[in-house]
């Protein structure tokens, strides 16, 4: 593993930050803000760190998957950590523990905030906010670049099983095809968004805002209230189809653009996690309307927004749902557990993982009929192997090993049962939102700070997919 | 480009420079801001607070220079209203030529229309009139009017001393400001010369070594002078020199040989 192959990477990481930081600076600047400082140095401190390794490293082509991997990870610790630079330079509510989560959550992109009074925040931090969920979008699709192509075991073949749908072509080969795909959506998706929620009387500040939020699946809002503050249906709708999109394999996205046979309509995966966010959208509204909660379209508006909002891990609200019955509220906490599809922008378990956990289960029940039968498993076709099937309940139990871990921990703070739990599974899923004092319209901030560095740990783990942190630490030591 | 072993160093100190300048410059034009701050707010809100608290201070004098003249002491109380108007009226001009915010202009005016009013009510004589001793004229016209001119001179008070705290808790707030490029720059240096050490190392020191090694075993008979060095600088000059040389060597003794 070459360290000056990795150190020249994560300076590229640095320049990206540093483009988006001149970026809110010129925000700040325009307006005549107290934050203009503090991203202009912030900036200048990524520009020089991300111009330094370009002057000693020469050209490299190859980056293996060890240097991958640690691209990735220390990436994606080192934006954290350039990105809560402008919070803790501008003070205000950013303490350094708060500073930390908020950065944490902004480029795992969670959308999980400590804020209080995100309006009275100035312009170019608010941009700044947004971007890293932008930025942590982009760091998912450079992961497919840097580490995917480059994989061996069990990262190739959970991917090729995620692939299969889109195409039959040697997924090692033609990753950068793949990534231009996925750049090309994701760049399309966000124009899109921008443009479609100015039509419908945002501003363009905060229709970009909401655009890099609703694409990376982050959540972060230019308002206290969230996606509620503009109380319009047109709004909430053309949020919830970007939300539903940015939750989906953008491949498949790209395959239904371009007419291709591998699409949204064709993918049976795609169709299923379809076909759940309905039903849960189905169950979600009934229950609130027969519970006499609201009247049947409210009950249809809201229910159809909160469950694609943590169904898809973005995290935006148009209601507080911590007064819900409770029954829609074990509902919202299955959709947080499921997550979107992979090779979106979403994060945590994924639902090709539940898919490949429920079609194991069916086998093992067919198995326990039949002892001798041979049963395989597929998704679009393709089988999935015993190996990939074991891989996938190791990785469910280490989920769950992590997520108790940590509700546990919050439990010995003397954090509520149920604010434990939201918030240690909202975080490992990147979703944002939990229930009681996180709720859907409220936020973090009455988490102890040792606390706050608990659900960090979890929202990293969970976009970096466990897996990850521990090949990463067995590649160390080897 | 050709990256020269010069330019690399000079560019690397040139970025510790420029993010070192910049913490300084920054650091130092807030607390050229901070100072200014601190010299306005003794300069605007405290100057106004101090004439209001003497305003006040003239007006307690005046109700008690009234009180005297109703008693018939009307020589010493006629002396005390005398030196507390003169009192009064230096410090409403230190206040009236000091306006630094926004609506202080309308507390002026408050005060002067309540004291004209006030003064009015003590002017005129007192004493060997029916107000001599009339301790209801008191209560309802002079004491009224002194309250209310007191109002108004507390009114201007709180409007400077709340304007002083809101500028007190922004100073606090640009203060942590002010130092937070230098203590991040503290930090980044280190850092920046722990990578700095690295690619030195890397660069440097480790084909350095490379090439001894392998001019020391071309002296021990391996002639191939190999080494790794990937670098295109003046390390990569002296290897294939020093490769020429060894090359020159070599043919100049097997020519030598009969």
């Amino acid at each position: 593993m070459k360290k000056e192959i990795i150190i020249k990477h994560l300076g590229y990481v640095l320049l990206l930050n540093g483009l988006f930081l001149l970026i809110s600076f010129l925000i700040s600047l325009f307006l005549g803000e107290s934050s203009t400082i503090a991203l202009l140095f912030s900036g200048l401190i990524c520009a020089i760190f991300g111009v330094f390794p370009l002057i000693f490293v020469e050209r490299t082509e190859h980056v293996n998957f060890g240097e991958g991997l640690s691209i990735v990870v220390f990436g994606w610790l080192l934006t954290c950590v350039v990105g809560m630079l402008p919070y803790i330079m501008w003070g205000g509510e950013f303490t350094l523990a708060n500073a930390w989560f908020e950065s944490v959550s902004g480029f795992t992109t969670t959308g999980a905030t400590v804020l209080v009074e995100i309006e009275s925040l100035p312009k170019g931090i608010l941009f700044w906010r947004s971007s890293t969920h932008w930025i942590g979008g982009v760091g998912i699709i450079l992961f497919v670049m840097l580490v995917l192509p480059q994989s061996k075991g069990q990262r190739l073949s959970v991917y090729n099983a995620e692939i299969s749908s889109l195409s039959k072509m040697n997924f090692r080969f033609e990753a950068r095809r793949i990534v231009r795909i996925l750049a090309v959506v994701y760049l399309s998706l966000t124009l899109l968004e921008t443009v479609a929620l100015m039509l419908f009387g945002m501003s363009f500040f905060d229709a970009i805002n909401h655009s890099f939020a609703t694409i990376a699946t982050g959540g972060f809002s230019t308002k206290n209230l969230s996606v509620a503050a503009y109380d319009s249906v047109a709004i909430e709708v053309i949020i919830m189809v970007f939300m539903l999109l940015s939750g989906m394999h953008f491949g498949l996205i790209y395959g239904t653009v371009m007419l291709k046979k591998e699409n949204i309509f064709t993918s049976s995966l795609a169709k299923t996690f379809l076909l759940v966010m309905l039903a849960g959208v189905a169950l979600v509204t009934a229950k609130l309307y027969l519970a006499g909660t609201y009247d049947f379209w409210t009950s249809l508006r809201f229910a159809s927004f909160q469950v694609i909002s943590l169904g898809t891990t973005t995290g935006f609200a148009t209601e507080d749902s911590a007064h819900w019955p409770i029954f829609t509220q074990v509902v919202l906490i299955y959709f947080t557990i499921q997550c979107g599809m992979t090779g979106s922008t979403s994060g945590g378990l994924k639902f090709d993982r539940v898919y490949i956990f429920f079609q194991s289960i069916g086998k093992q029940v067919k198995l326990l009929k039949h002892p001798q039968g041979i049963f395989i498993s597929k998704v679009d076709g393709k089988v999935i192997d015993d190996k990939l099937e074991q891989q996938t309940l190791v990785f469910i139990v280490l989920y769950i090993v992590v997520f108790f871990t940590s509700t546990a921990l919050l439990t010995a703070m003397d954090l509520d049962g149920m604010t434990a739990f939201s918030a240690s599974i909202a975080t490992i899923g990147n979703v944002g939102p939990g229930f009681e004092k996180v709720s859907s319209l409220g936020n973090f901030s009455t988490i102890p700070d040792l606390g706050k560095y608990v659900l960090s740990i979890n929202m990293l783990l969970g976009r970096l997919e466990i897996f990850n942190v521990i090949a990463l630490i067995m590649l160390k030591r080897h | 480009m050709k990256k020269t072993l010069k330019i690399k160093i000079l560019a690397s100190f040139m970025l510790l420079v420029a993010m070192l300048a910049a913490a300084g410059a920054i650091s130092l034009a807030e607390f050229r801001w901070l100072s200014n701050s601190v010299h306005g707010l003794i300069e605007d809100n405290y100057r106004s607070i101090e004439a209001s608290k003497t305003m006040v201070e003239a007006l307690e004098r005046e109700d008690s220079g009234i009180l005297l003249l109703m008693l018939g002491e009307w020589r010493e109380g006629r002396q005390i209203l005398r030196s507390a108007d003169s009192l009064f009226m230096a410090s409403f001009e230190v206040a009236r030529n000091n306006l630094t915010e926004e609506n202080e202009q309308e507390h002026i005016r408050q005060i002067q229309e309540s004291y004209q009013a006030y003064k009015s009510s003590w002017e005129r004589p007192i004493e060997d009139t029916d107000k001599q001793g009339n301790l209801s004229w008191y209560k309802e016209e002079a004491h009224k009017k002194f309250m209310q001119a007191k109002l108004a001179v507390d009114g201007l008070m709180s409007l400077n001393q709340s304007s002083m705290y809101d500028e007190a808790s922004e100073l606090k707030e640009r203060s942590k400001r002010a130092l937070m490029p230098g203590i991040v720059s503290i930090v980044a240096a280190v850092v920046f010369s722990l990578v700095l050490n690295f690619f030195i190392a890397r660069y440097f020191v480790n084909p350095l070594s490379e090439l001894a090694e392998a001019v020391n075993s071309f002296k021990d008979g391996d002639k191939s002078l190999r080494s790794n060095i990937t670098s295109n600088d003046e390390i990569k000059e002296l290897e294939e020199a020093i490769s020429d040389l060894l090359h020159r060597m070599a043919s100049n003794q097997n020519e030598a040989k009969p």
